[in-house]
């Protein structure tokens, strides 16, 4: 019988339970889709780099023979050392409007353990020196190649044939990145392939020597010793650089991801549940005020207390059990797309999404155990009351003098009805601030997630529209001497402008700061380059000197003035350089340094030293162009800016959708906090309400004060809204930081007018479900019965 | 019109056939049954009935707080039966103060606040202040709701019904929750608004008693009117006794 008394209660109330209920579900998608997917990449990174002995460390050098490195084995700490060639070579695709790159990475098919050893999805095994290699899946499969394809690349400044005998995966390679520039895994234009060691060398004729060396570690050894000794050993190879695993672009990338997820499976859920805990307690004990007189009649029938808290906690756990059971349900399901994307940008083999029985279950323990907790704080009034007392009206609600009332010149600017909604705000503590942090909460997250998608734009399409303003850029396979290129390519149909650009890779040290960057060299009047300044003014690179990027400057402890050691790899032996910090520039993506060409090329001693060419041209002859110089031995790379932006657009679009999501998830949580309350308060003040309408208010009159009340609170949590949501900025940007990255964290002003504009509509709209309400009374039935 | 010895002013309303019903899931519930009746300005009438007769109904219809099923009734000519939510609610405003059972103040508002809150929305208001003195509450102006007896809070009530300086004075038991003495004082206070500020008081209760200091008696009893009697001797409320 209580239990149809429960439904029907919950019924008669379902605006606020309804809130409640969807807090609670969404929470709890979170949880379990997350919490579930978290636990597959873990438990899917972990076996597969086990499985396939993925490299505690990643040495870069001009050239070392292969029979040099078995002895760095010997190194104390070194496991195991393997030495392989790494070279980009383009495909010769002259259908295709942009340039499609393949990583080659030479594997020696008689090695029992490789290091970074290939799991083969299908195919069959490489045969030494035949003219074949393996792909990595998610190239073959975004070009819909089929086994015993044959593929032509342009290496050697020829077109050679390559037969695809197999497919897999490297531990190396789960975020497939071309470059650090590009920030997403593309494998239309980028893929791996793996190719015998002896056939590298036919199809690079003259090759002897490896260009890179990959190495594990004995289990409790020191990088840092290993690093040292590496340092010492491959001095006479020319050694670029050694980096752990720890700074490898895809594990960097996996795991920065992971421990993203990982915190937002737990954080999200949190609030949203502490959040619909509240809505429940304020309407549980809510419930009870005005059951007073049931309660006092159930208990002089001869309900034990502890039968009356059960029922009261019936609501609660039925709120809970339905929001808690809905909620993991859809994330159970809710974790197939979400690792149906993961498995879009992350080549992880073990990497599926299952149905994860622990969390569902401890999702819905998790969202009852909130529920009843949530409850009993709200319930837990009815134990102490007598029945005799229960019966009897509740003692009237003490209006008080507020500290507001202290100011009297401020205080008579008020009307009556403006004094009773100011004290109103003090009568229940607890609920304004309640209603204060909703609003600051709706107005926080979607100014926030707005601000986000602003700034992503912003980092990435100011890289390529106003920075990087060229129509080409053309990379060099090895650096070539700036006037004979530029004249070459000047002589070409359509060609409007050529500026040479050298990206030096150096080691910049100051104190005991030290980072490896790339410098980017540009003429000082660059039309083609713009190196900008937070307000967009370009800034010409200086004659001597060297600007730094924000986040750069940083982490050298350098400010302008400082002096810095630059060290070249292309020069190893010789001595240091030095450089004065001329400027310091914001830089959204990459971390780099730059310098005017030509004292670049004085400082590294390579007068005339130019790595890339940027071009503009009429469009018209970017095909014959790209035809032409696709295949030369010298030239890397031609990318088309135009297509790099649009392709940056069209990943903004997937990701805009996300935030969009986020939003509405802000708006749907300040909307129930708000909502619900205003419920409550209606229902709360019905007979005080009703009493005004009788006195002869108009509805809108009566409702004004309990609007005007919601606004004394909104405005200030809006108010408090913009350091709550750039608190999150800062922290977000925190996470994301990195040498690929750089956020800024401004709140952009169309962001926060959006958010304003949604919060105060989700306020309006709760405003008019109050109405609604305050129209429906029956001023006669309001009235005529006590509380 | 005469009536115990002294001239009262004219009609104030009429009431033709008035009905009100409810549904209640199968049951119709009549809770008045046309009753048809005339108020008169400055006068006292008295509605006696036992619970469930209907007085509630017909002072929530006189009152402007409920519209009748069937019948008519007229406020100074004009046609209160076909008003809308919008008239009703600036005839509750300017022409009828309301005393009900349990007060009904705002409780965070101070008794003078109280009154201000009606004083605002009225066309023609007294003075707060004043009207506070005239119930004896003149130093517990700045008290609320909470800090005052029963009896205290319904002279605020009274003092706030009056302030809007309605035409009609509706009251709903309005000393069922208070004592002999205490009820004694507010029914003198009513008898006084009546005749110094010449309103119609209209006091609906189930306390015999109270229809000895009436004009005129209406006597319900299932809905129905049953008959009224008019009081050639009206009692001042000190002598009235229960």
């Amino acid at each position: 019988m209580l239990l149809r008394k429960m439904l029907r209660d919950i019924f008669e109330n379902k605006g606020a339970y309804l809130a409640c209920l969807v807090i609670i579900a969404m929470g709890l998608m979170i949880f379990t889709s997350f919490a579930s997917v978290v636990q597959s990449l873990n438990v899917s990174q972990h076996e597969f780099y086990e499985n396939q002995n993925f490299a505690d460390g990643f040495v870069q050098v001009a050239g070392i023979p292969p029979g040099a490195v078995a002895k760095l084995g010997d190194i104390e700490g070194i496991r195991d050392i393997q030495g392989r060639l790494v070279k980009d070579v383009t495909l010769w695709q002259p259908e295709s409007p942009e340039n499609i790159y393949l990583r080659l990475i030479s594997v020696d098919p008689g090695e029992a353990n490789p290091i970074n050893g290939v799991l083969l999805s299908q195919g069959r095994p490489l045969q030494k020196s035949a003219r074949e290699m393996w792909l990595d899946n998610q190239f073959f499969a975004a070009h819909n190649l089929s086994l015993n394809d044959q593929l032509e690349i342009i290496a050697a400044g020829r077109r050679q044939r390559l037969t695809v005998v197999g497919t897999g995966s490297s531990p190396e390679f789960v975020y497939a990145l071309r470059s650090m520039a590009d920030i997403y895994p593309d494998p239309e234009t980028f893929g791996i392939g793996f190719v015998p060691w002896d056939t590298v060398q036919t199809i690079f004729p003259g090759t002897v020597s490896f260009n890179e060396l990959v190495f594990t570690m004995k289990p409790g050894a020191e990088f840092e010793t290993v690093r040292e000794e590496l340092e010492r050993q491959l001095a006479p190879y020319g050694l670029i650089s050694i980096i752990p695993r720890e700074e490898q672009v895809s594990h960097q990338l996996l795991q920065m991801e992971i421990d993203g997820v990982e915190s937002m499976s737990t954080a999200m859920p949190v609030m949203f549940l502490s959040i619909a805990a509240m809505i429940l307690y304020i309407t549980l004990k809510r419930l009870i005020e005005q059951q007073r007189g049931q309660i006092g009649i159930l208990k002089a029938d001869g309900y034990s207390n502890g039968e009356i808290l059960r029922h009261y906690l019936s609501y609660a756990l039925f709120i809970g059990l339905v929001g808690g059971i809905a909620g993991s349900l859809m994330g159970s399901l809710f974790a197939y797309p979400i690792t149906g994307i993961y498995q879009d940008f992350f080549n992880l083999p073990a990497f599926t999404a299952v149905f994860s029985p622990f969390y569902f279950i401890s999702g819905v323990i998790l969202s009852v155990v909130f529920a009843l907790l949530a409850g009993y704080q709200g319930a837990k009034k009815v134990l102490s009351l007598e029945p005799a007392e229960a019966m009897r009206p509740p003692a009237p609600i003490a209006g008080k003098r507020i500290f507001l009332e202290k100011f009297s010149i401020l205080w008579r600017l008020l009307n009556t009805q403006g004094r009773m909604a100011v004290r109103n705000l003090t009568r229940n503590k607890g609920r304004s601030l309640f209603i204060l942090f909703g609003i600051m909460i709706c107005f926080a997250i979607s100014s926030f997630t707005w601000s986000m998608n602003d700034i992503f734009q912003k980092m990435l399409y100011d890289q390529y529209e106003k920075v990087e303003v060229y129509d080409l850029k053309v990379t060099f396979s090895q650096p070539l001497k700036q006037e004979s290129v530029l004249r070459e390519l000047r002589s070409n149909e359509g060609v409007q402008r050529v500026e040479p650009m050298a990206e030096v890779p150096v080691t910049l040290k100051h104190q005991w700061h030290e980072q490896d960057v790339v410098i980017i060299g540009v003429l000082p009047d660059s039309k083609l380059y713009n190196i900008l300044d937070s307000n967009y003014n370009r800034l010409e690179p200086p004659e001597n000197g060297i600007l730094l990027s924000e986040r750069l400057a940083g982490l050298l402890n350098a400010t302008v003035g400082t002096t810095l050691s630059l060290e070249s790899p292309l020069k190893p032996d010789d001595r240091e350089n030095t450089v004065v910090v001329a400027g310091i520039v914001p830089q959204y993506v990459g971390m780099n340094a730059y310098m005017e060409i030509s004292s670049l090329q004085r400082a590294i001693k390579e007068p005339g030293l130019t790595t890339s060419a940027m071009v503009n041209m009429d469009r018209k002859a970017i095909p014959a162009f790209k035809e032409k110089y696709q295949a030369a031995g010298n030239i890397a790379a031609i990318e088309e800016n135009g297509l790099r932006l649009s392709k940056m657009k069209e990943l903004m679009d997937t990701y805009g959708s996300m935030i969009y999501l986020y939003a509405l998830i802000g708006v749907i949580i300040g909307f129930a906090i708000i909502y619900s309350s205003s419920v409550i308060t209606i229902a709360e003040r019905e007979r005080e309400l009703a009493s005004m309408m009788v006195l002869g208010m108009t509805p809108e009159e009566v409702l004004s004060v309990v609007t005007f009340e919601q606004w004394c609170i909104g405005i200030p949590a809006l108010i408090l809204g913009i350091p709550v949501a750039k608190g999150m900025m800062g922290s977000f940007g925190q996470l994301l930081n990195s040498d690929l990255l750089t956020m800024p964290t401004t709140l952009s002003s169309w962001a926060m007018f959006l958010a304003f504009a949604v919060t105060a509509a989700s306020i309006w709209i709760a405003q008019r479900a109050a109405a609604r309400k305050i129209r429906g009374f029956s001023l006669s039935e309001v009235l005529k019965s006590r509380e | 019109m005469q009536q115990g010895g002294k001239i009262v002013g004219n009609s104030l309303m009429t009431a033709e056939n008035l009905s009100k019903f409810y549904q209640m899931g199968e049951v119709t519930v009549k809770a008045l049954k046309e009753a048809s009746f005339q108020l008169y300005e400055g006068e006292l009438v008295v509605v006696l009935g036992p619970s469930g007769s209907g007085k509630s109904t017909l002072l929530n219809i006189i009152g402007g707080m409920d519209r009748p099923t069937g019948g008519k009734l007229f406020y100074r000519g004009k046609p209160l039966h076909q008003a809308g939510d919008k008239e009703l609610t600036l005839y509750r405003r300017h022409q009828v103060g309301f005393v009900f059972q349990f007060y009904n103040l705002m409780p965070n508002l101070t008794a003078l606040e109280n009154i201000n809150l009606s004083v605002q929305i009225a066309s023609d208001p007294l003075s707060p202040t004043e009207l506070l003195a005239k119930v004896g509450l003149a130093d517990r102006a700045d008290h609320f709701p909470s800090q005052l007896s029963g009896g205290e809070q319904q002279r605020v009530a009274l003092a706030r019904a009056l302030a809007k300086n309605p035409k009609l004075l509706l009251c709903d038991e309005p000393t069922g929750a208070l004592d002999y003495s205490t009820s004694i004082q507010v029914l003198e206070l009513l008898k006084e608004a009546c005749e110094a500020y010449a309103k119609t008081v209209v006091i609906i209760t189930h306390n015999t008693a109270i229809a000895q200091m009436a004009h005129r008696v209406f006597y319900l009893k299932d809905g129905k009117l049953e008959r009224i009697e008019e009081n050639q001797t009206p009692l001042s409320p000190e002598k009235v006794t229960w």
